[in-house]
């Protein structure tokens, strides 16, 4: 057992945040919801980071490590699934990567190279041409958001690579979630540091502390759970991952706007860059419900 | 990083399970329903004897108390395994994980040579005298007073909630020598010393656990008295850190919930609302497993934990709740007594966010130690 970073990883974890620095504050006229950078993305394909889940010195744990570091800025960038489902799969496939599931509407849809289509039990894969997507820049998800309006031919996926597309979705998704929740923690704790009311900064309140405290143990408990589920990549860990990151993203959600009050409403803070991605991530891969099954299916098999 | 117990670890890990299905009683389901019960603590005495015996009962202690120096990681494997168990050490578990190590750093020759060998054969129950009737949470309020004339000092005052105070042999107490938080000492007080008077106090958590203990003139000579005076809160900070991640209350919390659910799957009734509730308590167990083992894990590279402590220990209370109210629910027949281990859990369960501290404590470090908030006006 050893639950500090290697060398290696370690050295992926100063690139990543070196790389982070210039991405770290969004555009002071930026009102929006999707704030994606084809920058951040050019900046990680041209330092290989993409690989590193194969790389076994670093590993999938380093992909989940930095999934979670570059889900902290408010840029986004297709990064979790690039980074720990590609690598699994053994056929080559072009990123950006975009997930439709149940016909639904779904992330980095608009420029996919690459769409991962769920249908129930049934995975399939596609590359979508010109007039197959259509984006939906309406959309409060901040991320940039599409459907399906053509019909691409879908590749069907055997039960077994279906089966492990999912599972690292879930570790994508937990890596990712850990990020997201840890970000909004820390935009809140800076909101409720500086604002005051009754002549001192809300945050000294135990009203607000506590559910605070409560809020970062949940986070704490995502990442290792996502470090630890991409170490194996177990399905069960894996949905035990994603069970937590939906649960406790649900929770944190809402406590983080609530406390952010009308500040938080606006476009001027950058709150909702991370509660509406946490948001468009509740419901995938059948949210808590579905994780829920495949926890009762792969962790309670023999019990 | 790496997620995998080494072989050692693993062996080690075999070896106590081994002693434990040898050694455990046949009817231990029905003596193991709280630690400190009457048969409890006096089967403790036996197998804290056999461990001691088989290096099972102290092996992070250095080898000059009868260990062997194992690192962090085993002390906690056989935290965890004798957790499961239904922790056949009873109130002994404390002597290994605290009151031993910290007679190490603090006490004086005789106190060390008095008190340290009995612990690692096994031979002697502690209790700890912290909380009284108006300083719980607030310890440092605490009004037991221990005045000093000549040589010795006299102990008057009360203290309450106490574990296993009934059967202990010596007090790891705390005592105001004089006013404030640096007011406090910390006295090892034999339990028969004359004035010394235990009331069991009866409990939702077993027959025998909580108890007021009173002091009434109570003569305890000066080489008694741990550290300098007033050094018991910087003594107990040392404790509460050992203590914060010292009971792996996850272990016992997971493998009840597998229990659970497998009875709910031979009735077939682990369906629909079961299924996500256990899952969800599940995914805490794991949560708090590996948060605490991020701790163990600094631990044992020598790297100051700090307030990441506390969230371990909050991460832990939350799945000890979750997995008490999936038995309450699902499986209530346990809380009438018709499976007496997933009983024991829920008595040992519903005070995790009680024992050793409120939660709330923690979460009050948590916002100020780990998130760094603005302190609350005092």
């Amino acid at each position: 057992m050893d639950l500090q970073l290697n060398e290696d990883q370690l050295a992926v974890a100063d690139a990543i945040d070196k790389l982070a620095e210039d991405f770290s504050s969004s555009p002071v006229d930026f009102h929006g919801f999707a704030l994606v950078s084809p920058e951040l993305d050019a900046a990680l394909e041209e330092g290989g980071y993409f690989e590193i889940a194969a790389v076994p010195e670093m590993g999938a744990v380093s992909a989940a490590a930095s999934t979670t570091r570059l889900a902290q800025l408010p840029y986004t960038a297709e990064v979790a699934l690039s980074m720990l489902v590609r690598p699994h799969l053994d056929i080559e496939l072009p990123r950006p990567f975009g997930v439709i599931e149940n016909g639904r509407p779904g992330r980095f849809v608009p420029q996919a190279k690459t769409l991962i289509i769920i249908d129930g039990d049934n995975v399939g894969i596609a590359h979508p041409q010109e007039g197959d997507v259509e984006a939906l820049p309406e959309s409060l998800f901040a991320y940039p958001m599409g459907k399906l309006v053509g019909t691409p031919e879908v590749k069907q996926l055997d039960a077994e690579t279906a089966k492990t597309v999912k599972t690292w979705m879930r570790v994508a998704l937990a890596a990712e979630v850990a990020g997201l929740m840890q970000a909004a923690l820390d935009s809140t704790v800076e909101h409720v540091s500086v604002r005051k009311q009754f002549g001192r900064p809300i945050g000294t309140f135990q009203a607000l502390r506590h559910r605070l405290a409560e809020c970062a143990v949940l986070t704490g408990g995502v990442r290792w759970l996502a470090l630890k589920a991409a170490f194996s990549g177990d399905a069960g860990d894996a949905a035990l991952a994603a069970l937590h990151a939906q649960d406790s993203a649900t929770r944190l959600i809402y406590d983080m706007h609530q406390m952010s009050g009308a500040m938080g409403m606006t476009l001027e803070m950058d709150l909702h860059l991370w509660t509406y991605r946490m948001k468009a991530l509740l419901s995938e891969l059948g949210g808590r419900g579905g994780q829920s099954q495949v926890v009762a299916d792969e962790c309670f098999a023999d019990a | 990083m790496d997620f995998n117990w080494t072989e050692e670890q693993a062996a080690f890990r075999a070896q106590i399970r081994e002693v434990l299905a040898r050694t455990l009683p046949e009817n231990w389901e029905h003596i193991a329903h709280g630690p400190a019960s009457k048969e409890q603590t006096v089967f403790a005495k036996k197998i804290c004897a056999d461990l001691a015996e088989a290096g099972l009962l102290v092996p992070h202690w250095p080898s000059e108390w009868g260990g062997r120096d194992a690192d962090p990681w085993e002390a906690f494997i056989l935290a965890e395994e004798m957790w499961m168990a239904g922790e056949p050490r009873g109130g002994q578990y404390m002597n290994v994980n605290w009151i031993g190590p910290i007679l190490m750093l603090f006490g004086s020759e005789l106190q060390k040579e008095t008190h340290i060998m009995p612990m690692a054969k096994g031979q002697t129950l502690w209790c700890q005298g912290f909380s009284e009737p108006e300083s719980g949470s607030d310890l440092a309020s605490l009004r037991t007073r221990a005045v000093k004339n000549g040589d010795t000092y006299t102990i008057n005052g009360q203290k309450i909630w106490t574990s296993y105070a009934g059967d202990a042999d010596t007090c790891f107490l705390l005592a105001r020598t004089s006013d404030g938080k640096n007011g406090i000492s910390i006295f090892l007080v034999p339990m028969d010393t004359p004035g010394i008077t235990v009331r069991d106090i009866p409990s939702i958590i077993g027959e025998g656990d909580i108890h007021e203990v009173f002091f009434d003139d109570v003569q305890v000579h000066e080489k008694w008295r741990l550290g300098e005076e007033g050094q018991a809160w910087e003594i107990i900070g040392q404790v509460l850190s050992l203590e914060r991640v010292g009971i792996p209350r996850f272990s016992l919390a997971s493998k009840t919930l597998k229990d659970a659910v497998s009875l709910l799957k031979k009735e077939g009734r682990f369906t629909g609302a079961a299924i996500d509730q256990a899952a969800k308590a599940h995914a805490a167990c794991e949560a708090a497993r590996w948060y605490s083992y991020f701790i163990i894990d600094k631990r044992a590279k020598k790297i100051q934990a700090g307030p990441e402590a506390s969230v371990g220990r909050f991460s832990t209370v939350i799945c000890e709740r979750l997995v008490s109210e999936f038995v309450v629910e699902h499986v209530p027949e346990a809380i009438s007594g018709v499976h007496p281990m997933l009983l024991a859990h829920h008595q040992r369960g519903i005070v995790a966010g009680v024992a050793s501290g409120a939660a709330e404590i923690q979460l009050n470090i948590i916002a100020t130690q780990f998130l760094e908030l603005p302190r609350e006006p005092r």
